[in-house]
C-alpha cells in the first residue's frame, strides 16, 4: 500500500461517565460565558438537552441561546437563521447536540459567525477558510456518523438545489463529549443502522487506498468495540457500557475514515440516499458485504486481519489463513442477519420497500460521480456497479 | 560546488519533464477524445465549455483542456483562461513528478494528499477516469498497470495498438507545432 500518509485529529475527546459535566469547565477555560446550543426537535423531545443544561447551570454557566429546529436535511437558510440568533444573543461559543445534521449545521453556522456575512455558500469548497473559528463543542446523540471528528460539512442550498460541501480542518470542534446518557434512548433500528455506518467507516478505512498505520489502529479498535457491543445493546438497550462502546467506536471510526477516506460502499450509499431517501446507515448495512465481495481479491490481507477484530482470536486462529477474508464477509453477513432478526433492519434493497428495481441504473450513474469511488481499491466501471446493485437488490 | 550544480540540473530536468508530460497529455487528451468511445462517453457528460486544469503549486507548469461539446476535449496549452471550472493542484513539483513518471497512481496521489481539488468532486472523479483511460491506452501495459488502479481487462491489443499509434501521431504533430511556435521569433 501507500508509502506516504498524513494524519490529523486535533479534537479533544471527553468520554465516559459524567462526561457532560466536563463541558462547563471546558467552556470557562476558554473564557466562554455565552454558549449557544444547536439541536433538533427529536433531541429536545427525548429530554437529552436537560442533562446538558443542568450540568452547565450547576456550574453557574448560562446557556445564552438554544436553536432546536434543525431539520433532518439542513439548509443554508437554517444556517443563516441560527447565525442571526447567535449574533442577536451575543453568544461566544457553539455546542451542537445531535446527529449528523445538527453537527453539520453548527459547523456551517460557525463559519458565518466567525467570518461574517449571511451567505455561507461563499465559503463552500476546500481550503477556503484560513483561520480558526469560534469555540465549538459537539455532543453526539447517535453513534455512527463520526461527524464530531471530521473536517467536512454538507449543507443543502435549496434555491440552487445543490448540496454544498465545506472542507476545512477549522471546522473541527475543540472537543467531542461522549456521554452514554446521550445514546441510551436511541431507538433500536437507529442504533443498528448507525452502528453499521460506523462499522463501514472502519472497514472502508482499513481496506481502501488511503489506509495508513494510524488510521488502521483506530479502525481495528472500532471494529472490535462494535462487534463486541452491538448485539448486547440490541438485546439490552440500557446496557450503559455497551452504549458507550458503540459511541466511542463511532468516534474512532470517524477519526480513521476522515484520515483515510472511504470507498465504494459510501459512493453507493450517497447515491441511494440522494435518490431514494434511504437513511445513510441503512444503505451502508445493505451494501457493505456486496462491495467487500467485489473488492475481495484486492483486499484479502486487510480483510483477513479484520476477522480477528470481528470474531476474536479463537475464530481467527481456527480459520485457515486462506479462508479468513471470506470468513470476515460471512461474519458481517451474520451480524446483518442478527440485526434483521432483532429490528428488521433490511439486508437487501428489495427489503427496504423504498427502492424500485428501475432506479438501479440511476443509482449506478450517480455512484460513479461520487468522490468516495476514487479511494476504492478497484476501479469500478458502470457494469461493475450495476452488477453489485443487482446482487444488493436481493 | 559541482554537487550543487548537478542537483540544480536534476531539479531543472524534473521540472522540464513535468512540463513536457503535461504537453504530451494535453495533446493526447485532445486526440483520444476524437477516437476512443469510452473517453467520449465519459467526457460527453461534462458541461460544454467546462475548463479543466492540472497544475503545480505555486506557479505551474500546468495543463489546460476544455470540453467543447459532444465529448471532444480541446488542449488549451499551459496558461489557464480566467475561468477554470475544475483545478487539480499538486502541492509540489516532486509530487507531480511521482504521478507523471508513473511511480504513484493518480488515485493514490489523491489518497496521499499530494494534491488539492478545487471544484466539483464528481467532475474530478470523471476527469481522473478519463486520464486513467488515456494512460491505459498510450502507455505500454507494464507501465500502465503501475499508473492506473486496474488495467482494463477489455483493452486488447487490437483496440490498443491502432488507438495508440493514432494518438502518438497526433501528439507528435501537436508537439512539433508547439516547438516551432516556441523557437520561431515573435
Ligand atoms: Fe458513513
Amino acid at each position: 500500500m501507500s508509502r506516504y500518509y498524513e494524519f490529523y485529529c486535533p479534537v479533544k475527546v471527553i468520554s465516559g461517565d459524567a462526561a457532560l459535566e466536563h463541558l462547563p469547565y471546558e467552556l470557562t477555560s476558554i473564557a466562554s460565558t455565552r454558549p449557544m446550543i444547536v439541536t433538533d426537535q427529536g433531541v429536545r423531545a427525548a429530554g437529552l438537552l436537560d442533562p446538558v443544561i443542568t450540568a452547565c447551570e450547576e456550574s453557574n454557566l448560562v446557556i445564552a441561546a438554544i436553536y432546536d429546529e434543525v431539520p433532518a436535511d439542513s439548509s443554508t437558510t437554517v444556517v443563516r437563521d441560527i447565525a442571526n440568533l447567535y449574533r442577536q444573543q451575543e453568544c461566544d461559543a457553539l455546542i451542537a447536540v445531535g446527529g449528523g445534521s445538527s453537527i453539520d449545521t453548527a459547523k456551517a453556522v460557525n463559519i458565518l459567525v466567525s467570518e461574517g456575512g449571511d451567505d455561507v455558500a461563499a465559503y463552500s469548497g476546500a481550503g477556503v477558510l484560513s483561520r480558526p473559528l469560534k469555540p465549538f463543542f459537539v455532543i453526539p446523540t447517535t453513534a455512527g456518523t463520526g461527524s464530531e471528528v471530521t473536517s467536512v460539512a454538507v449543507i443543502a442550498d435549496r434555491e440552487r438545489s445543490v448540496k454544498l460541501p465545506f472542507t476545512s480542518s477549522f471546522l473541527l470542534p475543540n472537543a467531542a463529549i461522549i456521554d452514554p446518557r446521550m445514546t441510551r434512548t436511541l431507538p433500536l433500528h437507529i442504533t443498528a443502522a448507525t452502528a453499521m455506518d460506523a462499522l463501514t467507516h472502519a472497514t472502508e478505512a482499513y481496506t481502501c487506498l488511503g489506509k495508513n498505520p494510524l488510521s488502521d489502529a483506530y479502525a481495528t479498535a472500532a471494529v472490535k468495540k462494535i462487534s463486541g457491543a452491538l448485539l448486547k445493546v440490541m438485546d439490552n438497550p440500557d446496557d450503559g457500557q455497551g452504549r458507550l462502546d458503540l459511541a466511542e467506536a463511532s468516534t474512532m471510526a470517524g477519526i480513521a475514515f476522515s484520515n483515510s477516506m472511504v470507498g465504494l460502499v459510501h459512493a453507493l450509499g450517497h447515491a441511494t440516499g440522494a435518490l431514494c431517501h434511504l437513511p445513510h446507515g441503512l444503505c451502508m448495512s445493505i451494501y457493505l458485504p456486496f462491495v467487500l465481495e467485489y473488492n475481495l481479491e484486492q483486499i484479502r490481507e486487510p480483510l483477513s486481519d479484520l476477522l480477528l477484530y470481528l470474531e476474536g482470536p479463537q475464530v481467527w486462529a481456527t480459520t485457515p489463513a486462506s479462508r479468513r477474508p471470506e470468513a470476515t464477509i460471512s461474519a458481517i453477513r451474520h451480524l446483518r442477519d442478527e440485526l434483521h432478526h432483532r429490528c428488521e433492519l433490511p439486508r437487501t434493497l428489495r427489503e427496504t420497500n423504498k427502492v424500485t428495481e428501475d432506479q438501479l441504473d440511476q443509482i449506478a450513474h450517480k455512484a460513479l460521480d461520487d468522490g468516495a469511488i476514487m479511494f476504492n481499491p478497484r476501479e469500478a466501471s458502470f457494469k461493475d456497479v450495476e452488477a453489485i446493485l443487482k446482487k444488493a437488490w436481493g | 560546488m559541482l554537487r550543487k550544480l548537478s542537483r540544480s540540473a536534476a531539479l531543472t530536468a524534473r521540472r522540464r519533464y513535468v512540463q513536457t508530460m503535461f504537453q504530451v497529455m494535453g495533446h493526447a487528451l485532445d486526440a483520444i477524445s476524437r477516437t476512443d468511445k469510452k473517453v467520449l462517453d465519459e467526457a460527453r457528460l461534462l458541461p460544454v465549455g467546462f475548463v479543466f486544469e492540472m497544475t503545480v503549486l505555486p506557479a505551474g507548469p500546468s495543463l489546460v483542456v476544455e470540453h467543447v461539446g459532444e465529448g471532444r476535449l480541446r488542449y488549451l496549452g499551459s496558461s489557464p483562461p480566467a475561468n477554470v471550472d475544475l483545478s487539480i493542484r499538486f502541492k509540489h513539483i516532486a509530487h507531480a513528478f511521482l504521478v507523471l513518471s508513473f511511480q504513484e497512481k493518480t488515485a493514490e496521489a489523491f489518497a496521499n494528499d499530494r494534491m488539492l481539488v478545487d471544484g466539483d468532486i464528481g467532475l474530478a472523479v470523471r476527469m481522473t477516469r478519463i486520464l486513467n483511460r488515456l494512460e491505459a491506452i498510450i502507455l505500454p501495459r507494464l507501465v500502465a498497470s503501475r499508473a492506473v488502479k486496474e488495467y482494463p481487462a477489455d483493452l486488447g491489443l487490437f483496440e490498443k495498438v491502432p488507438g495508440a499509434i493514432n494518438i502518438y501521431r497526433r501528439v507528435a504533430t501537436g508537439m512539433i507545432r508547439d516547438l516551432t511556435k516556441e523557437v520561431s521569433p515573435t
